[in-house]
């Protein structure tokens, strides 16, 4: 390990944080509770129009956020090895759907263990393909082994780079509205368009304070440990339509100003490179990602995967939030689509250099990586480096393999450093 | 002034010391890797071939993938960056290096002045590296550094399809069963490898000159193969095993010169 790794003092958690931590206890709580007394919960893809949900008033998890948080616990294995042993799923496939699978199926058991941040047997499905094809199959699955129904919006792929043709919009909005037909039938409740104005312009306000806030930390040096962005976005995956989620971005807004008008920062280490984060975190091996980055003064100020729960659109207006629902994740676009924002981000964030997660289980988000780099490298002049890994299965991973990768991209942006100022 | 590199490979040590960052004045190899007796047995192997002791050296720079656990050392750099210096000194033209490890491939593109500008590295697997190269050895009864020269007899040469290296041996296996000759067999192992580190090369970009450093450029089967594969010539030097090393005892050097010239400011 680099012999430079500062030691930090142990930090009182910020208050944002105990609140972040304090929803989604709530929202677990919440979902329990809806299960005792008989009435339907849900499990959702992470980019499903929440507003739809929210305004029905249903308790609805997130399989995808509720992994990301099991394997960051590192108490995902036993899940993952059942879907691929006794339910015969190849190591090939997701291993959040995976992960998800074999729970699902280890939940209906006698000897289940529950496993915290634990869901409840959904009663019912919401899924949408804009962030992964994948997650089709996935909930197919699901809704098979379990009986239980799905409430689909097919979000069209963006190959080319425009935005979606206006027939590509008109079919993603028939399909919001078939939806809310199909639920209003199977829960027995009329759908309140009043209630879900509301919940668009709350989800409104909550996404464009999320962007303020990471738009803070194009500062240089960085208030935030670029990391945190990571445990931030959980507010807008479970409860973007929220007041409690404006509350919490509130007062993390509040932190990040303090920290910039004392020039502090969550980053223990000193900033002595900056690098944009390519792909979801290497959940079970977060934390010796961060030592190592900040052994050698790396501070991973912005990445490419906050943005997906940007979902921008006009309250009221449908056409618009389908459209935007159809261009969230980078994960619908075009390669070139994607180095564009990731180019335009690296030169906002001022970044030295991009480290890419080459993901085992994301090939929607891994494919783009290769010829990606030449894109990156020409617009910016930045170097990448690779590193391979997986958001939840334990056996990619390697510490060796990650720690040479950094330093050598240390070692380039260093050297191009130096170069500029001879 | 004299300043020392190692390089801990995972399976062999090799270690050189520079005068002035200009002149080689002692040197060894060790076909032991991390973990093993290798990093102190080259060190002392090393100081002896130039009649130095420890206290001769102004600066020793590891690198390698045990590059974090010799403790005689001042310093350390990533193989990317020592590789780059070593290769730039032996041949100032070269701009693309591969390097085929015992665990590792790189491909590196390297600035006029020897640095890194960017590099790839295999994903997911080691197929192609050296490992495979040793198991596939150990699979024909012969010795790693004898596959080169058997290769050369090769008439007609075999396709190895499987590029996982516990599939390959089986398929190696059977051909071997199958009284495929010897040499044909060895030249389709080669072209298997070239195959696999070539994608690497044209995912980075071929740009000329192009050298190999590390112990599997010696092998003239995988040179020639790779050659074929790229459409271009490889720089191969004699020194091309001690390249890390040597780049890794240039660049204490470097820091050296640096820290004097830090000091009369």
């Amino acid at each position: 390990m680099a012999e430079n790794n500062v030691p930090a003092p142990k930090r009182e958690i910020p208050k944002s944080r105990v609140m972040v931590n304090q929803q989604t206890a709530q929202i677990y709580a919440n979902a329990w509770a809806a299960k005792e007394k008989g009435e339907p919960v849900g499990w959702s893809t992470a980019i499903f129009p929440q507003e739809i949900a929210e305004t029905f008033g249903l308790p609805v998890l997130y399989p995808e956020n509720n992994a990301a948080a099991i394997s960051a616990k590192h108490l995902g294995d036993p899940f993952i090895q059942h879907a691929e042993g006794e339910m015969r799923y190849p190591i090939n496939i997701c291993s959040y759907a995976r992960m998800n699978i074999g729970m699902a199926d280890k939940m209906s058991g006698e000897k289940y263990e529950r496993v915290e941040p634990a869901m409840p047997v959904p009663d019912f499905l919401l899924l949408a393909n804009n962030s992964c094809t994948q997650l089709m199959k996935w909930y197919e699955n699901l809704s098979r082994n379990l009986g239980i129904p799905i409430f689909f919006v097919d979000c069209l792929f963006n190959y080319y780079e425009e935005p979606p043709a206006p027939h590509k919009i008109k079919y993603v909005r028939s399909q919001i509205e078939n939806c809310i037909k199909d639920m209003e039938t199977f829960f027995g409740k009329k759908f309140d368009w009043d209630r879900f104005l509301e919940i668009q312009q709350r989800s409104q306000i909550n996404r464009k304070l999320f962007n303020e806030i990471v738009k803070l930390n194009s500062r240089t040096p960085a208030p935030m440990n670029g990391f945190d962005l990571f445990n931030y976005m959980s507010p807008l995956v479970l409860c973007r339509g929220q007041e409690s989620t404006t509350a919490i971005f509130e007062q993390l807004k509040l932190e990040v100003l303090e920290l910039i008008a004392t020039n502090t920062s969550t980053f223990t280490a000193k900033e002595q490179h900056r690098v944009h984060w390519e792909g979801i975190a290497c959940w079970p091996n977060l934390g010796y990602n961060l030592k190592m980055l900040k052994s050698y003064g790396v501070n991973a100020v912005m990445n490419g995967y906050v943005t997906a729960w940007d979902v921008a659109y006009e309250p009221g207006d449908l056409d618009g939030m389908a459209k935007a629902y159809q261009m969230s994740s980078t994960n619908s676009f075009s390669t070139p689509s994607i180095m564009a924002k990731r180019a335009k981000s690296i030169k906002d964030y001022s970044c030295d250099g991009m480290l890419c997660h080459v993901n085992r289980s994301c090939k929607m988000m891994t494919f783009h990586i290769f010829v990606g780099h030449e894109i990156i490298e020409e617009q910016t002049g930045v170097p990448c480096a690779n590193f391979d890994g997986d958001q939840s299965d334990t056996r990619v991973f390697s510490e060796a393999q990650f720690e040479t990768r950094l330093q050598a991209l240390v070692e380039i942006m260093q050297h191009n450093k130096e170069a500029q100022n001879d | 002034m004299l300043t020392m590199g190692i390089d801990i490979g995972s399976t062999t040590c090799k270690c050189i010391i520079f005068k002035d960052g200009s002149e080689i004045v002692g040197r060894a190899i060790v076909p032991l890797g991390t973990g093993t007796s290798g990093p102190q047995q080259v060190f002392q192997t090393a100081l002896s071939s130039g009649g130095f002791v420890r206290e001769d050296m102004e600066r020793i720079l590891v690198t390698g993938y045990g590059r974090f656990s010799f403790d005689e050392a001042d310093t350390q750099k990533s193989e990317i960056t020592c590789h780059a210096q070593g290769i730039h000194y032996l041949f100032p033209s070269a701009r693309t290096v591969i390097d085929i490890g015992g665990q590792d491939i790189k491909v590196l593109h390297i600035s006029g002045r020897g640095m890194a500008d960017n590099f790839v590295m295999n994903d997911k697997c080691a197929a192609g590296t050296g490992r495979f190269l040793d198991v596939m050895a150990g699979v024909l009864n012969v010795r790693t550094e004898d596959l080169g020269s058997i290769s050369m007899e090769a008439e007609n040469e075999v396709r190895i399809s499987n590029t996982c290296t516990v599939f390959a041996e089986s398929e190696v296996i059977s051909k071997l069963s199958a009284n495929v000759r010897l040499a044909d067999l060895v030249a389709g192992i080669h072209t298997s490898v070239a195959t696999r580190v070539a994608s690497l090369v044209f995912r980075n970009g071929v740009v000329k000159d192009v050298a190999m450093s590390g112990g599997v450029a010696l092998n003239q089967g995988i040179v020639r193969a790779l050659s074929r594969e790229l459409k271009t010539d490889i720089l191969i030097h004699k020194d091309c095993q001690f390249a890390g090393a040597i780049g890794a005892a240039l660049i204490a050097n470097q820091e050296l010169l640096r820290q004097a010239r830090d000091n009369k400011k």
